[in-house]
């Protein structure tokens, strides 16, 4: 038993409620927002510690035992998460004091931002079905308010089609943990953990279990991702780099979570069958991300990319592999947000988005120019930045598992991404500026800090592996060890 | 810390604080004199290694970066790293000196490019030294980054963008098949050393990865290295200036890939496969080089396909060298191995003549104003003192005495006559047509030679002035006329050289097998057939020469089409026009589509699987019986259903949709769940006057004029999902394994002190969810309340597209 492991839930939810009732203190807004992420960093972090020297915390929430009542589990895998969530979070907050609009904020923006960050810390920490679906609604719904707040022609557009989609999910979720409660007649990870692999992966089971996956793509963007180019580039440039950053990789982490500890029985098929969906997914999104000359659509077709290319080091199911995707998926929450961010300044600069209407930003932003030289050879993975380690890894896993081509898609696609990304940088950066100072649409200032922090989190990750590989090599440890998460659970004996 | 590691991480510290310099002294000095400093040190601190390698010690450091996964900075000194490294210094030296006075102070962006120039010169020697597969990567792809940056450096120009990116995309792409090779070869050997990997060789050649990991690795060497078909960037690159080129373009990075042939051939040599891939290419490159070198009009893009040919030939060279990997003892491998030692002895010979050749061209760049020899012509009046270097330099690559080119060219031939009369790797008839391609190659190149020379400094002086009588100081010649005097000192002075680096240099390169004895380089070795040869391409050359414009009239009836320029201008603008009617394609932008996708899947894929793992079973056996009302229920609710669909106002559809409700909540009051049915009552009552009167606001419904293929997709994915979601139930049903938790649940009361078992799950056992959900239910109240009380400025515009 360990309360500090639902701090990170119960922290924004009450922090976003007082600000719901301070409604037009902005000021407050900020500092309580900034607070209680940076309360959330702290936690984690302590949280790491324990873990490291403790094994796997839980806590079973009003004292009901595993499997009856809601457990939550904090592992290595999940804190990371939170920790870095809760970084990327503070400095896209950061960015939108001075970019979203008065009245957004006046109207519960950075509420929303907490309860989505609740609804997100949730996921990853539960360890129970039911309340995986609880959170991810918890935070779904947040992000329908934030992506349609403020109400323009293209939100509601878009924000239509989101909430939709993600509506159709939900009910496969609600239906598939029904199946499963129906076969296996529990909803606690470890229980069905052990039950599981009682009884086999076979029939039946395999169906459900496919049911999950086709649920957590939808969430995640794997394959099924056609609801995210449009409603990422709808959103307000705040919201779109926590989205990018945190919403997708919440169907990442659970399906992570779910094939790694319930449904790891048959990775021949489920593993192989992600493995497709992850290199078509890489295909398709580099596909979107070259033929388009618009930061936004390039930059949402590349989160596409980044999607499919965490998940194919975990198809491989080899300890490289997967050790890849989780040094790729810390980078990524970094990346995506960066670089969203990054995009996002050069619209709110130029006022456009196009890449053949502008020229020589250089001249006039040479920090931001360079800021997002640098993102972008570290979305590729170009060493010695912090895509480097992941893609190495990854690569190396699944040419370990015998999936050539997957290794090979995903480094193929990581040349089409720097070439679309370095097209960005070519159109807008180099060549004669057209723009004086004067008649910019918008101005850099206070936008840059946050973006230079992420830049040299970028720089310092990919230099300084060493510094967090234990915590890394613990979380992929627990990961292909589901004994030790079922032990911490439902204690040694087990049920 | 041994200093070493200082003279490495020289250039990035360096890098770091240049712009500072540049912004507190560029007004009175040029920032090129504080970066001067880097080189020479590098170069002074790698002579001191000269002596205890050429008595055959190798030095190796190690620095961790990140030990846990065996990635770390292993600098390995050893005769091979050595004579790259003395290159990138040496040169490096010179090019720095040069570009003080090749870029203006007032005009240039003079810290970018010292950044840019220190980064490489890091990453370069990094490069040559690293032992780590890993470590090689990275330094391999910061050349590449640099490069692009340094080609961009002009990036306001059109030319000089699309130069860069070609380059870039060429160069990462080689990259990224290397390290998939590097990935590869760790995977068979379990070591990320180089140094290791050389020791287990044979395991390699051995093992089934062994043919795809090595061309993947040559696939990086190649594109580099500019072999042909990659050699396409190179020319473009020349849109860097003149410094860059001369030391990125032909000295160093371009022979990134010669090295790591050279590192590899240890690990890859002795098979025919090798051995006729590199040689096979580099020849035919450098066949490709030298024959369009003739056609170029620009003296740098002259000069660029010169490098690509020469390139070729030594990659050919090692190619051919690698058989002495074949043989075990001493004896017909050494008499193949000499190609290797003539590679290295060219490379360091290229290094020197082309350096010089760029930088004399340079130089008639800034004073003339143009690098056209259509316009160029009689500078030798003008610009004597420039005329000697380029003399001796376009000598040299034409493989003249007394030159050291004559000196490597010659031994190039007896390579290549070695080779042809060898007896393994199927040579038959090839080896003759190695020997013609090598010496056709051979009388391109002394015509290319002698147009560089001729058409610029020979002839009468065309319409053109020189701006003052000279701009640039004189010191600018420094640079060509130390290389100069190298090309003759080395000719004059090859052993000496031999002893102290091309040997050890050799000995890296085929170190496990061959004992090599000490190589004795003569400029005369009597009339052989070498020798010959190189009669014969004088000969022929000058005949070529005098018919020049006849040679040129040729040229034109190549296809323009086919050029690799716009086979790469092809593949790209392919690439992007087929991605994007592919992604268009499918993302249409309608969410019906979207669903039809979501379900389809979903349909597919549950359902297959269901149905090939025979997931299906519907055992209805333990299932309670079906009785009257419930029938009736079930009929009414189908009804309504259909009812729905079928409706042609809103008002009807929603009505019906609240009976479908209500008949569910009179299913739950059947199977006694009271509160339950209370609930759906409640939520149906309110939704239903809710749609109502959201209702009463919209305008009629249209009738939908959709084609049958449209409402037969949607019918077909209705019914599928309905099936299978049906089924799945069905069977799931009929195969509960274990007991259900929730008979812990029964005992409400003693635990919760609840007599209400659900109200028990709402608020205690299960409270956190309850918490959760009414959270969920107040961020839905805030967003309904924030999307109607907000009111954005422009909030009809489109925020895309603003």
């Amino acid at each position: 038993m360990n309360n500090w492991v639902v701090l990170p839930i119960v922290m924004p939810v009450i922090s976003g409620m007082i600000m719901v009732i301070f409604k037009n203190n902005i000021w407050l807004h900020r500092f309580l927002s900034l607070l209680t992420l940076g309360l959330i960093g702290i936690v984690s972090v302590l949280l790491l510690e324990q873990i490291e020297t403790g094994g796997i915390q839980t806590l079973y929430l009003g004292g009901w035992q595993a499997p009856f009542g809601i457990t939550l589990v904090a592992d290595m895998f999940a804190v990371l998460l939170v920790l870095v969530g809760a970084v990327v979070t503070f400095c896209c907050l950061c960015y939108a004091f001075s970019s979203i609009e008065k009245d957004r904020e006046r109207h519960y923006f950075y509420s929303l931002c907490l309860f989505l960050i609740a609804g997100v810390n949730g996921s990853f920490l539960t360890g129970d079905i039911f309340n995986l679906f609880v959170c991810f609604e918890v935070m779904l719904v947040a992000s329908y308010v934030l992506i349609s707040i403020g109400g323009t022609r293209i939100q509601l557009r878009e924000s239509f089609k989101y909430i939709l989609i993600n509506m159709l999910s939900s009910t496969l979720f609600l239906v598939a943990i029904a199946y499963l409660y129906s076969l296996m007649g529990t909803l606690n990870l470890a229980h069905l953990s052990v039950r599981v692999a009682d009884v086999g992966q076979g029939g039946v089971i395999a169906a459900v279990a496919l049911l999950f996956l086709i649920v957590f793509s939808i969430k995640a963007g794997l394959f099924l991702f056609f609801w995210l180019p449009g409603s990422y580039g709808a959103a307000p440039t705040a919201i779109a780099a926590i989205f990018a950053s945190l919403l997708t990789k919440v169907g990442i982490y659970a399906i992570i979570r779910l094939f790694s500890l319930v449904f790891y029985h048959e990775p021949a098929f489920t593993h192989q069958f992600i493995g497709i969906l992850a290199g078509v997914t890489m295909v398709l999104g580099a596909m979107g991300a070259v033929a388009y000359w618009d930061i936004k659509r390039i930059i949402t077709y590349n989160v596409v990319v980044g999607i499919g290319f965490i998940l194919a080091g975990f198809a491989s199911f080899t300890l490289v592999g997967m050790r890849g995707s989780m040094y790729y998926l810390l980078h990524d929450m970094i990346i995506k947000a960066l670089i969203i961010l990054l995009g996002g300044t050069i619209i709110h600069l130029t006022g456009t988005g196009r890449l053949r209407n502008m020229s020589g930003l250089i001249h006039l932003h040479p920090r931001l120019g360079w800021m997002f030289f640098i993102a972008a050879l570290s979305l590729a993975g170009v060493p010695p930045l912090s895509g480097f380690p992941g893609k190495v890894f990854i690569t190396a896993g699944t040419f370990e598992a015998g999936y050539f081509w997957l290794g090979g898609i995903g480094l193929f696609t990581s040349l089409l991404v720097l070439y679309s990304i370095m097209k960005i940088f070519m159109s807008v950066f180099w060549g004669y500026t057209n723009l004086a100072k004067d008649n910019e649409k918008g101005t850099a200032k206070g936008l840059l800090p946050s973006m230079a922090f992420l830049t040299v989190l970028t720089i310092a990750l990919g230099l300084g592996v060493e510094g967090i590989h234990s915590y890394v090599d613990l979380a992929v440890e627990g990961l292909l060890n589901p004994q030790a998460y079922i032990g911490a659970v439902l204690g040694s004996g087990g049920y | 810390m041994h200093c070493f590691y200082l003279i490495n991480a020289i250039p990035f510290a360096y890098a770091l604080i240049v712009p500072l310099l540049y912004k507190k002294f560029n007004a009175k000095i040029h920032t090129g004199w504080f970066v001067l400093v880097v080189p020479l040190l590098v170069f002074l601190h790698l002579l001191t290694y000269i002596p205890p390698v050429a008595k055959g010690k190798i030095i190796s450091f190690t620095l961790p970066w990140i030990p846990s996964y065996d990635i770390n900075f292993t600098a390995y000194i050893d005769g091979l790293s050595l004579v790259f490294s003395l290159i990138i210094a040496g040169i490096g030296l010179l090019v720095t000196f040069y570009s003080i006075y090749y870029l203006s102070k007032q005009k240039e962006a003079l810290h970018n490019f010292y950044i840019y120039l220190l980064l490489f010169m890091g990453s370069m020697l990094g490069l040559v030294f690293a032992d780590n597969i890993y470590v090689l990567y990275v330094f391999w792809e910061i050349t590449s980054i640099t490069s692009f940056l340094l080609i961009a450096y002009w990036f306001e120009r059109e030319k000089s963008r699309s130069g860069a990116q070609k380059s870039l995309l060429i160069t990462i792409f080689g990259g990224l098949a290397m390290l998939s090779g590097f990935i590869l070869l760790s995977l068979i050997t379990g070591t990320h050393s180089i140094r290791e990997m050389i020791v287990q060789a044979g395991m390699i050649q051995s093992h089934p990865l062994f043919i795809p990991s090595m061309l993947l690795v040559l696939l990086g060497a190649f594109t580099k290295s500019a072999q042909f078909p990659f050699s396409t960037w190179l020319p473009d690159a020349m849109e860097a200036p003149t410094p860059v080129s001369a030391y990125l373009h032909s000295a160093t990075m371009v022979k990134a890939g010669i090295y790591l042939v050279a590192r590899c051939t240890t690990i890859f040599g002795g098979v025919p496969e090798w051995f006729w891939l590199v040689s096979g290419t580099g020849l035919f490159t450098l066949l490709y080089g030298s024959i369009n070198a003739v056609r170029q009009t620009d003296l740098k893009a002259l000069l660029a396909y010169s490098t690509v040919g020469q390139l070729g030939l030594i990659m050919g060279l090692l190619g051919l060298g690698s058989a002495a990997l074949y043989f075990d003892v001493v004896g017909e491998g050494v008499l193949y191995a000499i190609a290797v030692f003539a590679a290295i002895f060219h490379l360091v010979n290229h290094a020197t003549f082309k350096g010089c050749l760029f930088m004399v061209i340079g130089i008639i760049d800034l004073e003339t104003g143009t690098r056209d020899i259509k316009k160029l012509g009689g500078l030798l009046q003008l610009m004597p003192l420039s005329f000697l270097p380029a003399l001796i330099g376009s000598f040299a690559m034409a493989g003249l005495p007394p030159f050291n080119g004559f000196l490597s060219k010659e031994m190039f031939f007896t390579a290549v006559l070695n080779a042809s009369k060898m007896s393994i790797f199927h040579m038959g008839t090839w080896g003759n047509i190695l020997a013609l391609v090598a010496w056709v190659a051979s009388v391109f190149t002394f015509v290319y030679c002698m147009i560089i020379l001729l058409r610029t400094f020979g002839g009468r002086p065309k319409g053109y002035k020189l701006k003052k009588s000279h701009i640039t100081p004189i010191a600018i010649l420094i640079p060509p006329f130390i290389l100069a005097a190298l090309v003759i000192i080395i000719f004059f002075y090859p052993n000496a050289l031999a002893k102290y680096l091309l040997q050890p240099a050799w000995q890296a390169v085929l170190p496990t097998k061959i004992t090599l004895q000490q190589i004795e380089i003569n400029a005369w070795h009597g009339l052989n057939v070498e020798f010959l040869m190189t009669i014969g391409v004088v000969v022929a050359g000058a005949f070529l020469y005098k018919t020049l414009e006849r040679l040129y009239s040729i040229y034109r009836y190549y296809p323009k089409m086919l050029t690799l320029n716009n086979i790469y201008e092809f593949l790209l603008e392919k690439m992007e026009a087929v991605s994007l009617a592919i992604t268009r394609r499918y993302m249409t932008g309608f969410v019906r589509d979207y669903l039809v996708y979501i379900l389809g899947f979903v349909v597919l894929m549950i359902g297959g699987t269901a149905f090939l793992s025979g997931g299906i079973s519907l055992s209805l056996s333990g299932d309670a019986p079906i009785n009257f009302y419930e029938l009736g229920l079930l009929v009414a609710m189908i009804c309504s259903a259909l009812t729905v669909l079928l409706a042609r106002s809103r008002l009807t559809a929603v009505i019906a949709v609240g009976a479908l409700g209500l008949l569910i909540a009179f299913l739950f009051v059947l199977f006694r769940a009271p509160d339950l049915a209370l609930t759906q009552l409640v939520v149906e009552t309110i939704t239903t006057a809710l749609f109502l009167l959201c209702f009463y606001h919209l305008p009629k419904l249209k009738k939908e004029n959709s084609t049958i293929q449209f409402k037969a997709v949607n019918v077909l994915v209705s019914v599928g999902v309905g099936v299978v979601t049906t089924m799945l139930a069905l069977s799931v049903r009929g195969n509960s394994l274990f007991k259900t938790i929730s008979g812990f649940y029964e005992n409400a009361y003693e635990l919760a002190g609840a007599k209400n078992i659900v109200n028990a799950i709402l608020v205690d056992f299960r409270g956190f969810d309850t918490m959760l959900e009414i959270l969920v239910l107040s961020i839905a109240g805030l967003g309904v309340y924030a999307l109607i009380k907000i009111h954005l400025v422009g909030r009809r515009e489109n925020e895309a597209n603003k």
